[in-house]
């Protein structure tokens, strides 16, 4: 989850009075951000993606004045209209359809502040703007610009000084040798011509979604910004143009719109829009009981508008709270507003009697009849790798089932057997007293058609004069006590055991497993030295 | 004295008794018991107070190279006068001895003269006086016998020896660090009570009174320690398992269980994550490779959840995207489906089992766990009766100081977190998430009260439980660890 960092003396600015540490810290869990860690002048929270308007300090202290009763109900974008434009050419729609576009006037930028937008840029990128895919951000000092502006494509030789670097280079060139162009081609990829914004001097302000001009880079000298977002979606878009519009005006910028025209496009609105809230769910749903007063203020805490409406709320949301989708998430509201350490737990009458499920108890039961056996269990991971599971056991990999992309070598391929990773747990404990007497019940996975999913049993023995016979008769007690079957082992040549010493465990006709002494060689292959004799089974195959 | 005495002890005793300091060597030569039972012997008086070992250093004198032919053949000097008493008149000339003694000559006639046993005349040897053994010679028997060494204070004629020491290898006297075994005063005591029999057999006719005539087992020392043996036994974290499981059922839950492979459907769109979501992708979700679900879910659950995902995230929903198979990044792909095929008005479910996310290992994540989850299904559940369950729950596990957060799950809405307060770490920390299933969820599946859900991981309870810093060692499987946890915690 993304983090910000929150500087105590900037609160105390941006709010204007000052608030003990410790009742800040004791807050922020009650708006939903976990505490990282605090220092004397700093505390990292982690903000949860669906609340992008958390990304700055800004925000958050937009949240922490309404649960602490300093400020309530919904900040209003206050937007006067502006001079400026941006047109969209119809050539954009194949590609990024969509643009749209504020200007913020007469703002104070210092170091913190710009790295609080840019990381606000980023997690916004990263979440609504899904990676920039859906949409994306350029915000430019406005001095530099001359308007109006235009949104179209061009080919991939044209070429402008981005932001990464000193000198003019290609599209081309951008998207093949910068960090970001490599990182965001991909969302260009069949496109001949890509997407860039201009001015009227023909000035390359920004190649959506990969890269801004060098021109336009912002500093703490600037105090006028534009800030556009191109995108996939429009909703998207002006959702993401929100959540900065409302950080930069309570970072103390003035708001005024730009027109957008062309290619189904139009000048974003970012008002607030209404939902109607019946008292009834939000106690039904809480377990409470409060009055109507208490429901608005409530909600009024969380930083949204409400009013009562005959024996209904009619809440409105801002813009930027991109992540209310309905009624419910304002009964969530109401409780964080009326605060989650207010709620009492209650214990629910139980309607019915538990139960474990019926594999539960027969893997159960069948695991007490190893320990009773003399076997330890041990639990490895169902995700393990080609070497432990083929490899080292000299077994067939045709019909090896594996997970795309995996950041661990040592997790990648879905076990088929158990007995492989049980050989590693051998193999880790050879320094440890003999004799050894291991067991695992545990999911393996075949490929059919479909993948199939099976329980298997396997055991394995290690000491100096273990033998065929011994796990024979485990195997034997085992399905006697266990379930009244008997077997018969009839031989076979297996890659895991001994010629001669092995067979596959037949009940009523079929196969259900093998059972053997490990060849010396696999046995090599793990280090071991002391003999080893075991079997594996399907336990689906027996009790189902 | 009460206390009982295996036999070894008991001839130890005896033979310290009569003989105060001897190395266990010693003992076990005179007691004709092995060395490993005197050994053993020893460490039980010991551990009795009854004897007690000092660690001496001994000079031990063994045979060097002449020594032995001088044992063999006689003394250079012994050889001389033995020669001259074959010879008519006893006496030679210093050239025949020469040839006969080669370089055994010098110290021959040097000792010889000095033991006063020959006389030389314009050189000739003549024998005379008597030649009785020397000291020198019984010394030299004497360690023969011994040819693992014999105490230098063995010997009362120091001299003798000395002269010994001076003759280049005749004796090799080495230092050799042996442990010397005495009684104690309590051992001293104890000995008077041995009986002149000792007895070796397992079964005995004396002792206590029991019926004439009856066989008496022989008492054993049953204060001695024992070897250990290392009792089987269930993994420990399979004791978590079941025990939150038995919590669960306790509180009135069935369980439900489901495949680890799962559709996307099951795992993400019914959950109403979108497609374009960043959980979905490949560097948090194990996808599997080649191979895709055919038949995801009922043609109206399909048709439903999309139409949900196109209204409230105004995207395309594709078909194709759902079909992906995952291995399930929890288990509420379980429960979810569960419900929505089964549409209970009233229920308590719950679902155990692993759940797999593409995370790198560290001591703090695993690209594996086990995770528990709970619903309720009810026409009046709250969120209240939510945090009463989870408290229920915790009590139940031992854990008294609870809270609740408010945090952000995609499918539930209200959501919480739940932390509580660990002793030993002396912090708050946090465990499970819980909330109510959004009606996003609910209602295309066509369910129509509220479900409450609830769960989390499982490893994170067992970290708490056995004092583990790092989450691997759970699945380490080493010996040392599992065969030590105590099972009873």
């Amino acid at each position: 989850m993304p983090v910000v960092t929150l500087y105590f003396n900037r609160i105390k600015k941006i709010l204007g009075r000052s608030i003990p540490k410790g009742k800040i810290i004791d807050t922020l869990p009650f708006i939903g951000l976990d505490i990282e860690d605090e220092t004397t002048d700093h505390v990292n929270v982690e903000y949860s993606p669906n609340r992008p308007d958390y990304s700055t300090d800004y925000g958050i202290i937009t949240g922490l004045q309404g649960l602490l009763g300093i400020k309530l109900g919904m900040p209003v974008l206050k937007i006067k209209n502006g001079k400026y434009s941006i047109k969209a050419d119809p050539s954009v729609c194949r590609v990024r359809p969509y643009v749209t576009a504020i200007e913020a006037r007469n703002g104070k930028l210092d170091d913190e502040t710009i790295r609080q937008i840019i990381t606000m840029q980023e997690d916004l990128h990263n979440g609504l703007g899904r990676r920039r895919k859906k949409a994306s951000i350029g915000i430019h000092d406005i001095e530099k610009i001359k308007f109006p502006l235009y949104y179209k494509t061009v080919t991939r030789e044209h070429s402008f000084i981005p932001l990464e670097s000193d000198v003019s280079m290609t599209v081309k060139e951008i998207l093949e040798k910068t960090e970001t162009g490599k990182k965001y081609k991909h969302i260009l990829d069949g496109h001949a011509k890509v997407p860039i914004v201009v001015d009227s001097d023909e000035k390359t302000i920004s190649l959506p979604p990969v890269a801004n001009a060098k021109l336009t880079e912002m500093n703490t000298k600037t105090r006028n910004l534009l800030v556009e977002v191109t995108a996939t979606d429009k909703n998207a878009a002006e959702g993401v143009l929100a959540v900065i519009a409302n950080t930069l005006q309570i970072a103390g910028f003035q708001l005024y719109s730009v027109k957008i025209t062309g290619a189904g496009n139009s000048t974003p609105v970012l008002k607030s829009r209404d939902l109607v809230l019946e008292p009834d769910l939000v106690n039904k749903t809480l377990g409470i009981e409060i009055s109507n007063q208490l429901i608005v203020k409530s909600l009024k805490k969380s930083r949204l508008d409400a009013k009562l409406r005959g024996k209904k709320i009619v809440c409105s949301i801002p813009r930027y709270r991109t992540d209310i989708f309905g009624v419910m998430d304002l009964v969530e509201e109401v409780a964080l507003g009326y605060g989650i350490q207010n709620l009492t737990p209650t214990m629910p009458e139980s309607v019915s009697a538990g139960e474990r499920n019926h594999t539960t108890k027969t893997l159960e039961t069948v695991r007490s009849l190893m320990i009773g056996l003399g076997y330890l269990e041990v639990m490895n991971f169902e995700l393990t790798s080609k070497e432990i599971l083929y490899d080292k056991t000299g077994r067939e990999s045709s019909k090896i089932i594996s997970v795309a992309d995996s950041k661990s070598q040592e997790h990648i391929i879905l076990r088929d057997m158990l007995l492989p990773g049980m050989m590693e747990v051998l193999s880790r404990n050879i320094h440890e007293s003999y004799p050894q007497k291991i067991f695992e019940i545990g999911t393996v996975f075949e490929k059919d058609s479909l993948i199939k999913e099976g329980i298997h049993l396997a055991c394995l023995s290690a000491h100096k004069d273990v033998n065929f016979t011994e796990v024979k008769s485990v195997l034997q007690s085992l399905l006697k006590t266990g379930f009244n079957l008997s077997c018969n082992t009839v031989p076979q040549k297996e890659p895991m055991y001994v010629d001669g010493r092995t067979g596959s465990i037949v009940i009523n006709d079929k196969k259900i497993g093998s059972l053997g002494e490990i060849d010396t060689k696999v046995a090599d292959n793990f280090k071991l030295r002391t003999p080893v004799a075991g079997f594996e089974i399907t336990l689906t195959d027996l009790l189902f | 004295m009460s206390q009982v005495l295996h036999p070894i002890e008991q001839k130890i005793l005896k033979t310290l008794n009569d003989k105060k300091n001897l190395t266990p060597e010693e003992l076990a030569t005179i007691t004709k018991l092995s060395l490993d039972q005197i050994r053993r012997g020893i460490e039980w008086l010991k551990f009795k107070n009854l004897a007690s070992v000092v660690e001496s250093e001994k000079n031990l004198i063994t045979l060097g190279k002449r020594g032995t032919e001088a044992f063999e053949k006689g003394f250079p000097e012994r050889q001389l006068i033995n020669h001259l008493r074959s010879l008519d008149g006893y006496s030679c000339e210093m050239n025949d001895v020469k040839n006969f003694l080669k370089n055994e000559f010098g110290p021959a006639i040097a000792n010889a003269k000095k033991n006063g046993w020959v006389e030389i005349h314009e050189n000739r040897i003549m024998l005379k006086g008597y030649h009785d053994v020397t000291s020198e010679e019984k010394i030299i028997k004497t360690i023969s016998k011994n040819p693992t060494g014999i105490s230098l204070d063995e010997f009362e004629d120091k001299n003798a020896v000395e002269s010994l020491k001076k003759r280049p290898e005749f004796i090799v006297v080495s230092s050799k660090k042996s442990a010397l075994v005495s009684l104690t005063e309590n051992g001293i005591e104890a000995a008077k009570s041995v009986p002149d029999n000792i007895d070796f057999e397992s079964v005995s006719e004396t002792s206590t009174g029991v019926e004439p005539g009856a066989k008496v087992v022989r008492a054993i020392d049953v204060e001695a320690t024992a070897p250990i043996i290392f009792a089987a036994k269930s993994h420990p974290l399979r004791d978590v398992i079941d025990e939150v499981r038995e919590i669960f059922v306790s509180l009135g839950f069935s369980e439900i269980i489901g495949n680890n492979v799962q559709s996307s459907f099951w795992n993400f769109d019914a959950l109403f994550t979108p497609q374009d979501h960043p959980a979905r992708e490949m560097q948090d979700t194990f996808y599997l490779k080649d191979v895709k679900a055919n038949n995801i879910a009922k043609p109206d659950q399909i048709k439903k959840v999309s139409d949900a995902h196109k209204k409230g995230w105004n995207y395309q929903w594709q078909n194709e995207e759902a079909r992906k198979l995952v291995l399930r990044t929890h288990t509420t792909c379980v429960t979810i489906r569960a419900l929505a095929d089964q549409k209970h008005d009233e229920a308590r479910l719950f679902s155990i089992g692993r759940v797999f996310r593409n995370e790198k290992l560290s001591y703090k994540h695993l690209a594996e766990f086990h995770q528990v989850e709970g619903v309720v299904v009810g026409k009046n559940v709250t969120l209240r009766d939510l945090m009463g369950l989870q408290t229920e729950f915790y009590h139940k596990m031992g854990i008294k100081k609870i809270k609740f957060w408010p945090t952000f799950f995609p499918y539930t809405e209200p959501s919480l977190q739940s932390m509580i307060y660990n002793e030993k770490l002396g912090k708050w920390v946090e465990l499970f998430g819980m909330g109510i299933f959004r009606p996003e969820v609910t209602k295309p599946l066509g369910i129509k009260n509220p479900v409450l859900a609830w769960g989390g991981g499982i490893e994170r309870i067992a970290m708490l439980r056995y004092g583990l810093e790092d989450v691997r060692e759970l699945y380490e499987n080493k010996f040392g660890w599992l065969r030590s946890v105590p099972k009873c915690q």
